[in-house]
């Protein structure tokens, strides 16, 4: 298997090759993907998810006693007053990042492999940044008052110091989990539509419904679905990029050797990248054995993911080298033996951990045959985890434990409880993951059907569309839907939306792939109606026009919330420090507008995000339960494997005869007269 | 085998500049411009030659980084095996061929070091201890190993990939690609580490005291802004002129344009980030660099960068039919390619005059002399070259590329 597997890697003479292997139909890849979910709970299930959840409630443990006793519990006294659990926080952030590039940064590069993968990257991201935000969390002394981190008015009149980069911190960690959330959210409403429309059980049609928010995949709604998704990943982009960027100013503006260097901001970004995606890698290398996603989370995924390693890999390994070049370059002593002591003082051996796994393991994704290894993915995935780990306490450790006085210098070992914190994260990590794959579609089904060849409207089937015409449904006469007819309820909140009144809804016609869909959209459109809506499981590239849907005004809306956010942030961080809490801090001005950029940045991201996603669900009148269109039965397999085309009995050009017959001529499977 | 390769059949006319057409003219322009050039550099320079030097060093490195984001731009397409640019590639590597011809116009930079940079005057490090502290890395001898390194390094990549794509529009040799690609990784790598290393020889060594470790990826993010800058104008005005009008088209444009909006950001962020943190940190070894560009006429120039060369381009280019329409587009390109100037003028210029701006002829006729040469160079290459890579087995998927 690997062999053929290894023949479809990318080549300049082969051409691109299908993403997903075995040439899969649209409805098996809705099986595959629902199965894990829908299936009894494998054994092998709950022999990781109890030790996960055994090591969570280690961390309920730890964390307890930390609060009974306070910090003095952990290894933190002079010099070293920073130190494991800053490395924690810094490390599951960094984890965080993958998700996010895989679901933004390589959408906008058009990498379409992402969409087996981003599902789970995604999630990945949110439980990781949980993880990230327990640290700081339970390290600030008195957790009971941790809301005073956010600007709350309140009867004192205090209010948090903006030019602080942890404050930036507070922002930037909150907005990017939020963000991830709802563009994870975003991506999974389609798939939730699908788990409801194949539930068996009514708790799960409830559960997944509600969450569904009444999605019937109309391209109407795909149109701004699409540019949601397109802003969602514009927008985080930039985010992400500035998130790990103003965790490393949490070291980089101060003036201590070994943290203050201009180059942090895209180092930490490339070094949390590589992290994440060797925890994807991890994760994935389980997963898609556990499951059995082979076809679908091919070698080829591994070989892409492994490329981004060895590149950002040998990024970080150019940082550290620019580190020490410019250290002896500076001609600044301090900066000089903040160096050396990295690479030849007492936490030598963590350093040379650090660039052992992470500058020099990479090297091995030269060569294709590590890069479609399993057994060589998995080995250097883990590696490269311990080695991201051990950059951070090398950096936060190091540079600390020599401090400027040598009289307190010191050497810092965690207590077993900090130990016992980072594994319990991990157990909160891995139950949360485990949840995940139990409950939700593990692999993005919409996006993986738009990566098939058939998904393509223009796509020349050979002889297996022949197949298809044989098996389908003769065109059944337009037959109003019987009064006792197959009618299925839907949990239905009829109040949240209307529709008008009318003996009719309109027609409903099926059509057998998306090429035919495409085709019989312009002729609809020519013909003239207004009201009308076509329907698939996944966006049809080029339907949108085929429709003649004009361009969605999201991005305008967006725009107004993301100035708005910006403007808001910039006006709240002038008037706190000018006016209402005044305070000279670290020898700045009151005014100090380059010490606001990263908060008022953040607000404009999360502004912008929020207006996307309430945007497209405006838009789009969503959440929309109950519709006329689901007492139809097969427009339950519109989010498995069914095309429609519905008109509306509003239309001004509908007529009960004439417009089934156009229906019917366009080469409809099947066409139905809907109650209203 | 592969339908759609042999699909491609782009008529010769379509692909190379005809006879009579005016951009045969481009070497006769450029080499006219680069007489005139260096003989007012000669005559004015004669008068002021540190005046000269920096003119000189300005104008040498803004060409030089735009070959050198042209190079970043065509390796990285070979390395991420993309498919939609293979239409703009030749222009990538005319842009890139001229490598060469940038050491030659290093040289005449050989005979001002004194002139420019503060070290290399013999005795400047006795009574200054951070020079003798650096004194291994900054003495001329070291320079110009350095800087025969970098062209050396730079002119191999740049020939290899130039020859080797020229070759393919002869052979239609596939594997071509395939040998290409396989060592654009570590063309990447050399040509990161060059050009950092080159950043910090020709400017931040300028004030020697001073030192960055973000400095190397702030050159480069400058670079790769010029060259999709230039690329954007070029490809515009080639339409404009009736060449590669039905090869390229809006979509591709669309790109280009995506590409420029998001570098232009990325500029910006490590452009902030270096100043932001030593803003903040405020240790004067440090903020002496920017105290310079804060005070008197530079601030302005300094205010004139953050907007021209972020704040304007990043909201003219975010809407989507500026993109795809070649008249704006190239308005937002030669508007980024003149403040990418700009910063090289800027991160040079206060060094030389530090109480504030101080606009020289001798500015103008250097950039004259080094554009015109490589002007006419480059002309010379497009005239006797296919405008497209003619048989890269990409080039149909190129041609067919949409945006989504």
């Amino acid at each position: 298997m690997a062999e053929t597997e290894t023949a479809l890697l990318d080549n300049p003479v082969a051409g691109r090759p299908t993403l997903i292997l075995r040439s899969p139909d649209f409805h098996s890849i809705t099986e595959v993907v629902a199965e894990p979910v829908e299936r009894k709970t494998p054994i092998g299930w709950w022999l990781v998810f109890l030790p996960s959840l055994a090591l969570l409630s280690l961390l309920g443990v730890a964390v307890s006693w930390l609060f009974w006793e306070g910090i003095g519990i952990w290894g933190l006294n002079v010099p070293v007053g920073w130190a494991w659990d800053i490395t924690n926080f810094v490390f599951w952030v960094g984890i965080g990042h993958a998700g996010t590039l895989i679901s933004a940064i390589l959408f906008l590069f058009r990498q379409k492999w992402r969409t087996s993968i981003n599902r789970a990257a995604e999630a990945m991201t949110i439980f990781a940044v949980m993880c990230a935000l327990t640290f700081p969390g339970i390290h600030v002394g008195r957790v009971w008052v941790a809301y005073w981190m956010f600007p709350l008015p309140n009867q004192m009149g205090m209010w948090p110091n903006f030019r602080s980069p942890l404050l930036w911190d507070v922002f930037a960690v909150s907005i990017y989990g939020t963000v991830s959330f709802l563009f994870w959210y975003v991506g999974l409403l389609p798939d939730l539509a699908t788990m409801r429309d194949r539930a068996t059980t009514s708790t799960r049609k409830f559960v997944y419904g509600i969450f569904a928010l009444g999605w019937r995949g109309s391209m109407r709604q795909w149109h701004h679905y699409e540019t949601a998704y397109l802003i969602l990943a514009a927008l985080a982009t930039p985010l992400v990029l500035s998130v790990h960027s103003i965790v490393s100013m949490d070291f980089a503006v101060s003036v201590l050797p070994g943290w203050h260097a201009t180059i942090f901001p895209p180092y930490f970004v490339a070094g949390a990248i590589f992290s994440g995606f060797a925890m994807v890698l991890t994760l994935m290398v389980i997963c898609r054995r556990v499951f059995h996603l082979e076809h679908i989370i091919t070698l080829r995924h591994f070989d892409f993911m492994a490329k981004i390693m060895l590149v950002t890999g040998t990024m970080v390994g150019y940082a550290y080298g620019t580190e020490f070049f410019t250290a002896w370059y500076s001609g600044n002593p301090y900066e000089t033996f903040a160096f050396l002591n990295r690479a030849g003082g007492p936490y030598a051996w963590a350093y040379w951990i650090m660039v052992t796994c992470n500058v020099i393991s990479p090297q091995i994704f030269w060569s294709q045959r590590a890069r479609t290894s399993i057994p060589v993915l998995f080995v250097v995935s883990i590696v490269i985890n311990i080695g991201m780990w051990f950059e951070r306490f090398v950096i936060i450790v190091t540079s600390l434990h020599r401090d400027f006085l040598p009289s307190s210098w010191g050497y810092y070992s965690p207590t077993i409880w900090e130990v016992l914190t980072l594994l319990g994260s991990f157990g909160l990590f891995f139950t949360m993951f485990c949840l995940f794959v139990r409950f939700l579609p593990m692999v993005a089904t919409a996006e993986v059907k738009t990566v098939l060849p058939q998904a393509d409207p223009h796509f020349h089937a050979g002889p297996e569309r022949e197949v298809v015409a044989h098996h389908s449904h003769p065109v059944v006469p337009a037959m109003p839907a019987a009064a006792g007819g197959p009618v299925r309820r839907r949990f239905a909140l009829p109040f949240l939306a209307r529709l008008p009144e009318g003996p009719h809804y309109g027609f409903l016609a099926e059509f057998a792939t998306p090429a035919d869909l495409y085709h019989a959209c312009e002729r609809v459109r020519d013909a003239g109606y207004t009201r009308w809506d076509a329907h698939s499981p996944f966006p049809v590239h080029g339907v949108a026009g085929a429709m003649g849907l004009r361009r969605s005004p999201l991005p305008w809306i967006v725009l107004v919330m993301a100035l708005a956010g910006g403007a808001l942030g910039f006006v709240l961080q002038w008037w706190v420090h000018t006016s209402a809490y005044p305070l000279v801090i670290s020898g700045k001005p009151y005014f100090s507008w380059p010490a606001f950029i990263p908060v008022t940045f953040e607000l404009a991201v999360l502004l912008g995000a929020l207006g996307a996603v309430f945007g497209m669900l405006g838009l789009n009148r969503l959440p929309m339960h109950h519709h006329p269109l689901f007492r139809s039965t097969q427009f339950n397999r519109v989010t498995d494997d069914a095309f429609f085309i519905s008109i509306e009995s509003w239309d001004p050009q509908f007529h009960p005869s004439s417009t089934g017959k156009l229906l019917e001529s366009l080469g409809a499977r099947s066409v139905e007269l809907l109650e209203s | 085998m592969h339908p759609e390769r042999d699909r491609v059949a782009l008529r010769p006319e379509q692909v190379t500049i005809p006879p009579g057409h005016p951009w045969n003219r481009l070497p006769a322009i450029g080499g006219a411009a680069a007489v005139l050039g260096i003989a007012a550099c000669a005559i004015l320079g004669a008068g002021n030659p540190k005046q000269f030097f920096f003119s000189w060093l300005v104008a040498f490195l803004f060409f030089l980084s735009l070959a050198l984001g042209a190079l970043f731009f065509v390796l990285i397409q070979y390395a991420t095996q993309g498919g939609w640019g293979i239409v703009l590639r030749r222009l990538g590597e005319t842009v890139f061929a001229m490598l060469p011809v940038m050491a030659a116009l290093f040289l005449p930079l050989l005979l001002g070091l004194g002139h420019l940079y503060s070290w290399s005057v013999a005795g400047a490090a006795e009574h200054d201890a951070l020079l003798r502290w650096k004194a291994p890395y900054l003495n001329v001898p070291f320079f110009l190993i350095r800087a025969v390194l970098y062209f050396g390094s730079w002119s191999a990549i740049a020939l290899f990939y130039y020859f080797g794509s020229r070759g393919q529009d002869e052979t239609g040799d596939p594997a071509v690609s395939a040998r290409l690609r396989r060592l654009a990784g570590p063309s990447i790598i050399v040509l990161g580490l060059t050009q950092s290393f080159a950043s910090i020889d020709w400017i931040m060594s300028l004030t020697p005291h001073w030192y960055s470790t973000m400095f190397g990826v702030y050159f480069f993010a400058g670079s790769f802004v010029g060259f999709i800058a230039l690329l954007s104008v070029v490809v515009v005005a080639m339409r404009g002129a009736g060449l590669l009008d039905t090869v390229v088209s809006a979509e591709h444009l669309q790109d280009v344009g995506k590409m420029l909006f998001a570098f232009t950001a990325f500029w910006a962020y490590i452009g902030f980030s270096q100043f932001f943190l030593m803003w903040y940190a405020n240790l004067p070894e440090e903020t002496i660099w920017y105290k310079t560009r804060i005070e008197g006429s530079w601030l302005p120039v300094s205010l004139m960068l953050l907007v021209g060369h972020f704040v304007a381009p990043f909201f003219y280019l975010m809407g989507r039919a500026v993109k795809r329409k070649g008249a704006t587009l190239a308005v937002g390109g030669a508007w980024l390619l003149a403040m990418h100037f700009l910063d090289i003028y800027w991160q040079v210029m206060p060094t030389l005059h530090p109480e504030g701006i101080r606009p020289s002829v001798l500015d103008l006729a250097a950039l004259v002399a080094v554009g015109g040469c490589f002007v006419g160079a480059a002309g010379w290459l497009v005239r006797r070259q296919a405008l497209v890579p003619l048989r890269d087995p990409r080039l149909a998927e190129s041609l067919a590329f949409e945006n989504v």
